[in-house]
C-alpha cells in the first residue's frame, strides 16, 4: 500500500494533475477536526437532553406526578337535597322528590358540527326538548365545559331514560344522573308565599359567585325559596371520577365529600288555615256574582297573629301551580298558567301576589286611621263628642262665587247626631267628611296630622315582611301632590291638580281618591288596633330546623329568628277602646254595616267593612274589603287578625265580609266544637 | 490511503471468493455498533409493547407483533446491504436520486392522506412512507454527488449545486406537508457538505442563509401577513418556547407530553400506573410521543438507558467516518450519523419541551414499519462501510 503512495507521488513529478482523475483518498487533521466538532455537539445534545431529564423526573417528578393525578380526575358536583318548607304544625308544604337528570357534557359531544347535530337531533326525539333549546344550553355554558347542561329533569324513571340507559355508548357526553326536585303536597296551597325554583342563570350567577353559587345550582326564585335560599340549599358535596382524556368514566363515581343538605324552614303559616283563607276567597268571589258583581275576579286575604305580627294564612288569587317550574319546564305549560308576560293578562295575573304586591284603595277600613288621628289631635275632642250624620256634606268652593262641593253618603236619608263608635259602626262617611275637613282646616304649624298618624300606622311604607317583594302602597300629601303634578307630567292641569285642597282631605278621611294600600299593611293596621296600639313587623318564617325533619320527630331548631317587639305608637288607651267599641258594633250592633255577618257567630268578631272605589272614571267595580280581628271584646286577647279583600267584589258586607268569616270559622273550628258539645 | 484510482472498479468487480470474503467481512464488523443496534431494536420492541399495551382492548400485543414483523424485514434488509459495496451507490446515484424524486412525486399526486398530510404510498400489503427510506438514499446521493467533486469542493459553484440539488427533495417534503421530515433533509445536507470538507466561509454564509429562511417563514413573512406555514405548523414550532401558554390548545400536547416525563420520576410508574399514557391524555404515544410515554413508564432510569444506546451508536457512527476507505463513505457515514443524532434530539427535544413539535418518530422505537426499516438500512450501510474501510486511519497518525 505504501508503494502505491510513493508510486503516485513519484508521477506527480513528471505530469501535471489531471483533474478528471481522483486524488487519493486521505484521512485529513481537517476531517479530524470536524469529526472531532461533530462529536462535541453529539456529547452537547446528549448533555442538554440529560440534564433536562434529570430536572424534569428527578427533581421535579412528585409535582409532575401530582399533576398527573389530577389530570385523569373530575370532580363532580353531588347535589344536596334542598330544605323541606313546613308549616307552622310540622307539615311539609315542599318537599324533595328523587328524580333524574338528562345531562349534556359539551366538551364530550362529537367534534364535528354534522354528527353533534345528528345526536342532538336524536337525543331530542327520545327526550322531546327541542334540539334549539339544547344549543342554547350548550352556548350559554361556553366559558364553562365542566358543568353539565341540564336538558329535562324529570321526577320518574320514565321509558326515554331507560332507553338512554341502554343506549349510552351511543350518545358520547349524554349522562343521566341522579337529582331532587321540588314536590309539592299540597298542590297549589301558598304557592305566592313558597315561591318556586329554578336554574341559576347567568345574570344570577354573575352575582352570586362570590356567595358560593356555582353554575347549574338551584336558587329559589321568589316568596320564601327566594328569601331563605341561603338555608335551604345546604352544600353541594364532592366526588370525584377517573376519566380518559376525552372524559370517559374509568371508574366508579368516589364520594370525596358529601353534600350537606339544606336546612328545613318551619313557617308560621298552618296549612289547614291557609287553605280556608284560599277557599275564602273563592267563597267571596261567588258571593259577589250572587249580587250581580260579575267582575270580581281576584282578591286576597291575609291572616296575622296580633301578638307577634306572625302571619297565619297568607293568601292570594288567581293563583298558580308551582309545580309548572319542576321537571320539565316549557313555556308552553307556563303560558298555560298565565306566567308568561304574555299570557298572565288573560289569567288576571296569578303570579302577582295580591296580599303583599296589590294596591287598593282603602275606603271605610281606613276610617279608624281617621278616627284615631282625629282624637290624638284633638280635632274631635273626645270619643262621645257628636257630630251630625247627614245624607251629604258640602263644602264652601275654594274658588270665589264657585258652586259648594257636595259629597254623599252611601244613605242619602239618614240625619242625626253620633258619637265615634256609632259613626263607626255604621259607616257613616259624612260624618268623617267632616273630621277630614277639619284635618284640611288644621293650622299649618301642626302639619299634616292625619298623614302622619297613617305613617306611624305604617301606610305609605313597606311592612318588611321577610319575603319580597312587597310594594309600599301611596300615603298622599301635600308635598306628593306638588311632586307628581307638575308642568311636564300633568300638562294641562298641573296647576290645578298639584294643590291640596279640601276634597283631598276630605276623601283621605274615608279612605278615598289617591291613598293606595296593601291588603297586608292594613292587616298590620288592625293588629294594632287588635293588640293596644303596637306596630308589628309582619313575617313568615317561624325558625330554621336541622333538615330531616317531620311532623312525627321532633327536629333540632338550628336559628330562630328574632322579631323586632312590637313597637308601641303612643295611643291613648281609651281613644283605642273607643274604635275597638266601633269595630265591634260593626259587627254586631243592629245598624252595624256586617252584623248580618258576623252578628250570630260564637266567637265575637270586631271589625270593618270597606267599599272603596277604585277609580270612577273607568267602570271598575268597587273593591270589597273587611279588616277585624277576635275574639273580641273579652277578658282574652284577640288571636288573630283577618283582612280580606274581593276585587271588583262590590260592598264589603257582601263579600269580603262573609270571605273572612270563613278564615275565622277555621281558626276557631276547636274552641267552637268544644263549645258546641258544653252547650249541647 | 489505501485506495486510488482502482476505487470504483473494485466496486463493480468484486473479488473472487465470496465466501472467504464474507467470513472476513463478518470478522471486520463494529460489533459495538451492531450491539448498540440490537440492543436499540430489543428495547425498543420492550418499549412499544408496553406503551400500546392497552390501546387495542382485547389485543395488548397488536403493535407489538407489526413491529416485531418490520423488525425482522428490516434485519434481512440490514444483511443485504451489509454485502452490497457502497461504492454501488455512488455509481448508480443519478438513479437514486430520480427514483427518490419521482417517488416522492408520486406521493404528492396520489398519495394516502392521514392526518392532514399526503406522506403514504400504499402498495396492497403495505402503507410505505417513501420520505422515510428517502433520509437514507438523500444522503446516498449527495455522498456521491460530493465525492465526484472532491477537488473542486473549495469552489462556492460546487457547493451551490450540492444545495441546489439537495433543495428539490426537501422542498418535495416539506409539501406534502412533513416540516420535520425536511428539517432532518436540511440537517442531513448540512452534516454532508461538513464532512465533505466544504470551506468554513460557505458553511457560515450557508448557516446564515438558512437562519434567514427560517425566521422568514417562522416570523417575518406572518408578521407581513404571509403565510408560508399552516397555523397549526407554526404555533407547533414556536409553541415549544412557552409550553404553558395555552394547555388547551396549541400547546396541549407538549404540556401533557412534559406533564408524563416528569410524572415517570426516577424508577417510572410501571404499565398499568401511567395515567398519561392509558387514559389518553398523550397523544400521539405509539409514534411521535412514544419517548414521554416510556419516560412515564419507565422513569430516568429506563431512558437513560435508551439515550446510552444511542450515543454508542453515536460514537461509533464517528468512528466509521473516521475508517471509512474513501471519501464517498466518509461523507455517506456523516450524513446518517448526523441525520440519525438529529432525529433523537429532536424527538426526545419536543417530548420533554426543548425543542419543536415535528412529526419526526423517534428511531427504532416509535411504532412505524418505514421508519424502522430504513434506520436497519441505515445502521446496514454504516456497518458495509466499517467492514471495507481500513483498521484505522493511517494518514493521521
Amino acid at each position: 500500500m505504501a508503494s502505491t503512495r510513493t508510486g503516485r507521488s513519484g508521477s506527480d513529478r513528471f505530469l501535471p494533475p489531471d483533474p478528471r482523475v481522483e486524488g487519493p483518498y486521505r484521512f485529513t487533521p481537517q476531517l479530524a477536526l470536524r469529526i472531532g466538532i461533530f462529536g462535541a455537539v453529539a456529547l452537547g445534545v446528549f448533555g442538554v437532553l440529560f440534564f433536562r431529564l434529570w430536572a424534569l423526573q428527578v427533581l421535579s417528578g412528585p409535582q409532575y406526578l401530582r399533576a398527573a393525578l389530577d389530570n385523569q380526575v373530575r370532580s363532580v358536583r353531588v347535589e344536596a337535597p334542598r330544605g323541606q318548607i313546613l308549616d307552622s304544625k310540622g307539615r311539609a308544604l315542599v318537599t324533595n322528590l328523587a328524580g333524574t337528570a338528562v345531562e349534556l357534557h359539551p366538551a364530550d359531544l362529537p367534534n364535528t358540527w354534522a354528527a353533534r347535530l345528528h345526536e342532538l337531533r336524536r337525543l331530542s326525539r327520545i327526550v322531546h326538548v327541542p334540539v334549539n333549546q339544547m344549543l342554547r344550553g350548550i352556548k350559554a355554558r361556553g366559558s364553562d365545559p365542566v358543568t353539565p347542561v341540564v336538558v329535562r329533569e324529570d321526577v320518574k324513571r320514565t321509558a326515554p331514560i331507560n332507553y338512554l340507559y341502554e343506549h349510552a355508548d351511543e350518545f358520547p357526553g349524554v349522562s343521566v344522573a341522579d337529582t331532587f326536585l321540588r314536590g309539592y303536597p299540597y298542590g297549589s296551597l301558598g304557592a305566592h308565599v313558597l315561591g318556586y325554583v329554578n336554574e341559576i342563570s347567568a345574570a344570577q350567577l354573575k352575582q352570586l359567585q362570590r356567595k358560593g353559587y356555582s353554575a347549574g345550582d338551584k336558587i329559589g326564585e321568589a316568596g320564601v325559596e327566594a328569601s331563605y335560599d341561603s338555608y335551604l340549599r345546604g352544600h353541594a358535596g364532592l366526588a370525584q371520577l377517573r376519566v380518559d382524556s376525552l372524559g370517559h368514566p374509568r371508574g366508579p363515581l368516589q364520594t370525596k365529600s358529601p353534600g350537606v343538605p339544606g336546612e328545613s324552614i318551619k313557617l308560621t303559616i298552618d296549612a289547614d288555615l291557609q287553605s280556608a283563607a284560599e277557599r275564602a276567597i273563592r267563597y267571596g268571589i261567588n258571593l259577589a256574582f250572587q249580587h250581580r258583581q260579575w267582575q270580581a275576579d281576584g282578591g286576597a286575604i291575609v291572616a296575622l297573629d296580633p301578638r307577634d305580627g306572625a302571619i297565619r294564612a297568607m293568601a292570594s288569587y288567581p293563583t298558580y301551580y308551582p309545580r309548572v317550574y319542576t321537571g320539565r319546564v316549557t313555556t308552553k305549560r307556563l303560558a298555560a298558567a298565565g306566567l308568561l308576560p304574555t299570557t298572565a293578562p288573560q289569567r288576571n295575573f296569578p303570579a302577582l301576589d295580591r296580599s303583599s304586591n296589590g294596591v287598593y284603595p282603602a275606603g271605610s277600613t281606613f276610617k279608624p286611621v281617621t278616627a284615631l288621628a282625629a282624637l290624638e289631635t284633638h280635632i274631635l275632642p273626645s270619643p262621645s263628642t257628636e257630630i251630625p250624620c247627614t245624607g251629604s256634606y258640602s263644602v264652601p268652593s275654594q274658588f270665589a262665587g264657585g258652586a259648594p262641593q257636595v259629597f254623599h253618603n252611601v244613605d242619602p236619608f239618614i240625619n242625626e247626631l253620633m258619637t265615634l263608635p256609632t259613626a263607626l259602626g255604621v259607616s257613616c262617611d259624612t260624618w268623617f267628611y267632616e273630621l277630614g275637613n277639619r284635618f284640611y282646616n288644621a293650622p299649618p304649624s301642626e302639619g299634616h296630622p292625619l298623614q302622619a298618624w297613617a305613617a306611624k300606622f305604617g301606610f305609605g311604607r313597606k311592612t318588611g315582611v321577610d319575603v319580597g317583594p312587597e310594594q309600599s302602597g301611596l300615603l298622599p300629601t301635600p308635598e306628593w301632590r306638588k311632586r307628581t303634578f307638575t308642568a311636564k307630567t300633568d300638562p294641562g292641569n298641573w296647576q290645578i291638580d298639584n294643590q291640596w285642597k279640601p276634597g283631598d282631605s276630605i276623601q283621605l278621611a274615608i279612605g278615598q281618591k289617591d291613598l293606595l294600600v296593601t291588603p297586608l299593611q292594613m292587616a298590620r293596621f288592625y293588629t294594632l288596633i287588635a293588640n293596644g296600639g303596637k306596630l308589628v313587623r309582619p313575617h313568615l318564617v317561624q325558625d330554621v330546623e336541622e333538615a330531616g325533619g317531620g311532623p312525627h320527630s321532633v327536629p333540632r331548631v338550628v336559628h330562630t329568628f328574632t322579631q323586632p317587639a312590637a313597637q308601641s305608637v303612643g295611643l291613648d288607651p281609651t281613644y283605642l277602646a273607643a274604635v275597638q267599641d266601633g269595630l265591634y258594633q260593626a259587627t254586631h250592633s243592629q245598624n252595624g254595616t256586617a252584623t248580618g255577618v258576623f252578628g250570630n257567630f260564637p266567637v265575637p268578631i270586631a271589625g270593618k267593612t270597606g267599599t272603596a272605589q277604585k277609580d270612577p272614571s273607568t267602570n271598575q267595580k268597587d273593591q270589597s274589603w273587611w279588616c277585624g280581628y277576635g275574639p273580641a271584646v273579652s277578658t282574652e286577647p284577640p288571636q288573630l287578625v283577618v283582612c280580606a279583600l274581593i276585587e271588583n267584589g262590590g260592598f264589603g258586607a257582601d263579600a269580603a265580609a262573609p270571605a273572612a268569616l270563613q278564615v275565622f270559622k277555621q281558626f276557631f273550628k276547636n274552641s267552637l266544637s268544644s263549645t258546641t258539645r258544653m252547650t249541647g | 490511503m489505501i485506495e486510488a484510482v482502482n476505487t470504483r472498479a473494485r466496486g463493480l468487480r468484486p473479488h473472487s471468493g465470496e465466501a472467504a470474503a464474507a467470513t472476513s467481512a463478518l470478522r471486520r464488523l463494529d460489533w459495538l455498533l451492531l450491539g448498540a443496534m440490537a440492543g436499540l431494536l430489543a428495547f425498543g420492541l420492550w418499549a412499544i409493547g408496553g406503551i400500546t399495551a392497552r390501546d387495542i382492548p382485547g389485543d395488548p400485543n397488536y403493535y407489538l407483533v407489526r413491529q416485531g414483523i418490520y423488525a425482522a424485514v428490516g434485519c434481512v434488509g440490514f444483511v443485504v446491504v451489509l454485502f452490497v459495496e457502497p461504492q454501488v451507490y455512488r455509481r448508480y446515484k443519478r438513479v437514486i436520486y430520480g427514483g427518490t424524486a419521482g417517488v416522492m412525486l408520486l406521493v404528492l399526486l396520489t398519495g394516502t392522506v392521514s392526518r392532514h398530510s399526503k406522506r403514504w404510498l400504499d402498495i396492497g400489503f403495505f402503507r410505505f412512507q417513501p420520505s422515510e427510506f428517502g433520509k437514507l438514499l438523500f444522503v446516498l446521493f449527495l455522498a456521491g454527488f460530493l465525492a465526484d467533486r472532491a477537488r473542486r469542493l473549495g469552489e462556492s459553484r460546487t457547493v451551490l449545486e450540492g444545495v441546489g440539488l439537495g433543495c428539490i427533495p426537501i422542498l418535495l417534503v416539506f409539501v406534502q406537508p412533513d416540516v420535520g421530515t425536511a428539517m432532518v433533509y436540511t440537517a442531513a445536507l448540512a452534516a454532508v457538505l461538513f464532512v465533505a470538507g466544504v470551506r468554513w466561509p460557505h458553511l457560515a454564509a450557508l448557516g446564515m442563509g438558512t437562519l434567514v429562511v427560517v425566521l422568514g417563514v417562522l416570523w417575518l413573512l406572518p408578521a407581513a401577513g404571509v403565510h408560508v406555514l399552516k397555523p397549526y405548523q407554526e404555533q407547533r414550532l414556536t409553541g415549544f418556547t412557552h409550553p404553558a401558554s395555552d394547555p388547551a390548545g396549541a400547546t396541549y400536547n407538549v404540556a401533557q407530553s412534559i406533564n408524563a416525563v416528569g410524572a415517570g420520576g426516577v424508577r417510572g410508574r410501571g404499565e398499568a400506573g401511567a395515567t398519561q399514557t392509558n387514559l389518553n391524555f398523550l397523544p400521539e404515544h405509539a409514534t411521535d410521543f412514544a419517548f414521554a410515554s416510556l419516560a412515564e413508564q419507565r422513569g430516568f432510569v429506563g431512558v437513560s438507558v435508551l439515550l446510552l444506546l444511542y450515543l454508542l451508536v453515536v460514537w461509533r457512527g464517528l468512528k466509521v467516518i473516521a475508517i471509512a476507505r474513501d471519501a464517498f463513505s466518509a461523507i455517506a457515514a456523516g450524513g446518517i450519523v448526523f441525520a440519525f443524532l438529529f432525529q433523537v434530539f429532536v424527538n426526545v427535544g419536543m417530548n420533554i419541551g426543548v425543542a419543536p413539535v415535528t412529526g419526526i418518530p423517534l428511531p427504532f422505537v416509535s411504532v412505524g414499519g418505514s421508519a424502522l426499516i430504513a434506520n436497519l438500512l441505515a445502521m446496514g450501510v454504516l456497518q458495509a462501510i466499517h467492514v471495507r474501510g481500513a483498521s484505522r486511519p493511517k494518514a493521521y497518525r
